[in-house]
């Protein structure tokens, strides 16, 4: 019969006759594993999808990639997480739902096989921000995928036409963007940013949060966004777009801010450093080389945090995982430089996290006119710039409807962010 | 005395296993929701599950943003139930006679209908953009300046209800027509005979014969409008400030965006109770007892 004990001591046998015939799998421990991933849509997801034979060649690792939108992304790894289903090995995601992942229990710390699989990991070639947000009370839980920061964008030749210097300031950008509105007659949009409720608003908006000395939580941890700080963040925010935005800005997410922008009707935008690779780009932009870009203002003296995003997208090993070291050293070779600088080449990724493939020559080639600009902004990118909570979602949605209250006038700066700290407290609360 | 052996339906080894797996099927799902509910329970806290009654109905009541897109649902409902059913009945009126091209006019009612919700919000979208959209470009003929058809809060879910309207009219449309070529016409002769007036006999004689068709029809678009949801997540994502979230969405928001599930499948389950209650009304309304005509 078969009981627990026989099966238990077939097992062990199994593991015998494995450790007998080691000799010929030395070099390929993991053959004939079968492993899956869950990517975001993404070029970087692209670049490693026609990677894949070599990895497959090189450890005899089958790799199941499948592909979500990052929008629908968190949704589908939580069903998958609190289910327990193992269905993916690997999940990928923003850094803000690590820290809610790892109080969950959903991820596995990777210090233990990524010592084992040096050949496959470098610490140092990652750039220091990306790789720093992966880590909790000291262990490594994700290994960066891809990364950007936020920076303004303005157009070279409409300021040197009105005798406007770079901005420097949020002063200056306002002032910039009256000049350019009132001069061209509203046919050009002083300012453009994104303005739509939820994380679209917010990510722009926390620019201006930071950079006028505010910050979304106060030293208990409570949150603070209706400070003196952040209602004037607010309000300089909502001024600079309905006076010298363009109309409809209320229901611009990244994409219709973008176009507006690479279709020269825009003077000014604060957004996203992978902006940069569609401005540049002749194949969708008539602003090619017209652009300057410049670090993201910081007007308090004593600021809690920068002003300049550092958003990263990473790969995590899930606790369900029977293959975690398969996934681990996965997550490994994806990530390391020499994978990095072959996807520059096969597909427009300018958010590599590989020092080796930033400082390439075919990313100067391709990503030069930003390339500065984006560096410094990363250099000073703000890794707590959106909520890191466990909550930090619902915080978002919440801080969202506030910047979208005070931009169609619905309610003053002063209460709507009064009313996003109650939902959020109630939240953390929760 | 009973009957000794009723005559065998044999069509009940066909519905009898279908009924009782759908039973079983709904009844557990039922259950199983409420049972969820009645606890606090957060994708992002996994581990700390514990039973907390009915909290989150009692957290509902206190919840403005619940209270005000509860609201906003029953506005919606009624304006879109209310404008398709008038609409379609009037052009129900209208095509009621011989004409070349009826058949063509009928399959492209047709049209809106078959389109996926999806191509309608981004079509609509397209048309509501204020800088390069259609319906600014109108109203520009007309020498109206540009409206921010989706950006102004106390526009966004009229221009909503606009996508919404244009896409479920033809359904009304071909319902009651369908309705009005089978009923007998014997009726509005005689009462022309009898010398009605036309618009005597549109209101005493062809509304009540297509009441029962209308009633349908409006339960039917009342039912779809309470539950409408992607033409919102397409055209404004609820907002802008929050102007166009029915509680339908919000309750998607809750359970996606905040991975609140029990108090989420609170939300469905009121609104659920509360869509009942009011259709059930509206149907006692429409079909009272006995009163038949």
């Amino acid at each position: 019969m078969l009981t627990r004990r026989n099966l238990l001591m077939l097992g062990a046998a199994a593991a015998a006759l494995g450790l007998a015939a080691p000799a010929v799998a030395q070099d390929k421990p993991f053959n004939g594993v079968q492993i899956s991933v869950l990517l975001e849509g993404h070029p970087t997801t692209d670049a490693i999808q026609k990677m894949l034979p070599e990895f497959k060649e090189k450890t005899g690792i089958d790799v199941a990639v499948e592909v979500v939108p990052e929008a629908d992304i968190t949704a589908k790894e939580l069903l998958e997480f609190s289910s327990k289903s193992g269905r993916y090995d690997i999940v990928q995601n923003n850094i803000i739902y690590l820290p809610g992942f790892v109080k969950s229990g959903y991820i596995v710390p990777l210090d233990e096989f990524l010592a084992k699989h040096k050949e496959n990991f470098d610490k140092a070639d990652f750039v220091p921000g990306y790789f720093n947000t992966n880590v909790l009370d000291g262990k490594v839980y994700g290994l960066p995928v891809y990364g950007e920061s936020t920076f303004v964008m303005y157009r070279k030749d409409l300021f040197e036409q009105y005798g406007l210097a770079a901005p420097k300031t949020f002063e200056d950008i306002e002032n910039a963007a009256k000049t350019i509105s009132e001069k061209t007659n509203k046919q050009v949009a002083g300012i453009t940013m994104r303005g739509q409720q939820g994380i679209q608003g917010v990510y722009v908006w926390a620019a201006y949060l930071w950079g006028f000395g505010g910050s979304f939580f106060d030293a208990s941890g409570k949150s603070a966004l209706a400070m003196p700080e952040g209602i004037a963040a607010l309000d300089a925010f909502t001024k600079v777009l309905k006076d010298y935005g363009p109309v409809g800005v209320a229901n611009f997410g990244w994409e219709e801010n973008r176009l507006l922008f690479q279709q020269g009707k825009a003077a000014i935008t604060l957004d996203a450093t992978v902006n940069g690779a569609y401005n540049e780009d002749p194949a969708v932009s008539t602003v090619v080389g017209k652009v300057g870009y410049v670090p993201v203002p910081m007007k308090s003296t004593s600021p809690k945090g920068g002003s300049s995003s550092l958003a990263v997208h990473s790969m995590y090993v899930s606790a369900e995982s029977k293959n975690q070291e398969a996934a681990a050293l996965f997550a490994a070779w994806a990530t390391a430089k020499e994978q990095q600088l072959k996807s520059i080449e096969t597909d427009p990724n300018s958010g590599v996290t590989s020092l080796s493939a930033l400082n390439s020559d075919s990313f100067g080639k391709r990503y030069g006119a930003f390339k500065d600009g984006m560096i410094a902004a990363i250099n000073a990118g703000n890794p707590q710039y959106l909520p890191t909570v466990a909550q930090a979602n619902e915080i978002i949605n919440n801080t969202g409807i506030a910047v979208s209250k005070a931009l169609a006038g619905t309610a003053s700066a002063a209460d709507a962010l009064k009313e996003a700290d109650e939902a959020n407290n109630a939240a953390l609360a929760r | 005395m009973r009957p000794v052996a009723a005559a065998p339906d044999p069509t009940k080894h066909f519905f009898q296993p279908i009924i009782v797996c759908l039973t079983v099927a709904s009844v557990a799902l039922t259950l199983f929701v409420i049972w969820i509910s009645l606890h606090d329970l957060s994708l992002m806290r996994a581990g700390s599950e514990k039973f907390v009654g009915l909290d989150n109905y009692v957290r509902f009541l206190g919840d403005p943003r619940a209270m005000a897109a509860l609201w906003r649902t029953v506005l919606f409902t009624t304006l879109a139930t209310v404008i398709e059913i008038a609409l379609g009945l009037a052009v129900v009126l209208f095509l009621d006679r011989d004409f070349a091209m009826k058949r063509l006019v009928r399959t492209l009612l047709l049209v809106p209908i078959i389109m996926t919700p999806v191509v309608v919000g981004l079509t609509w979208r397209f048309l509501f953009d204020p800088a390069t959209g259609m319906a600014n470009y109108l109203l520009s003929l007309a020498g109206i300046s540009q409206v921010d058809w989706l950006g102004n809060p106390r526009i966004a879910l009229f221009s909503v209800l606009i996508a919404d309207i244009w896409q479920w009219t033809p359904f009304v449309i071909l319902l009651v027509m369908a309705a009005l070529e089978s009923a007998p016409t014997d009726p509005l002769n005689a009462a022309r005979v009898d010398g009605a007036r036309e618009w005597q006999v549109t209101w005493y004689v062809l509304l009540p014969m297509l009441r029962r068709a209308l009633a349908i029809v409006a339960l039917i678009r009342a039912i779809d409008s309470i539950k409408a949801f992607d033409l919102f997540y397409i055209m404004t994502r609820g907002g802008p400030a929050l102007s166009t979230e029915t509680l339908n969405y919000y309750g998607y928001i809750v359970a996606f965006t905040n991975f609140d599930i029990s108090y989420a499948l609170a939300i469905a389950i009121i609104l659920t109770v509360f869509t009942n209650v009011a259709l059930l009304t509206m149907y006692s309304v429409l079909f009272p007892k006995g009163g038949d005509r």
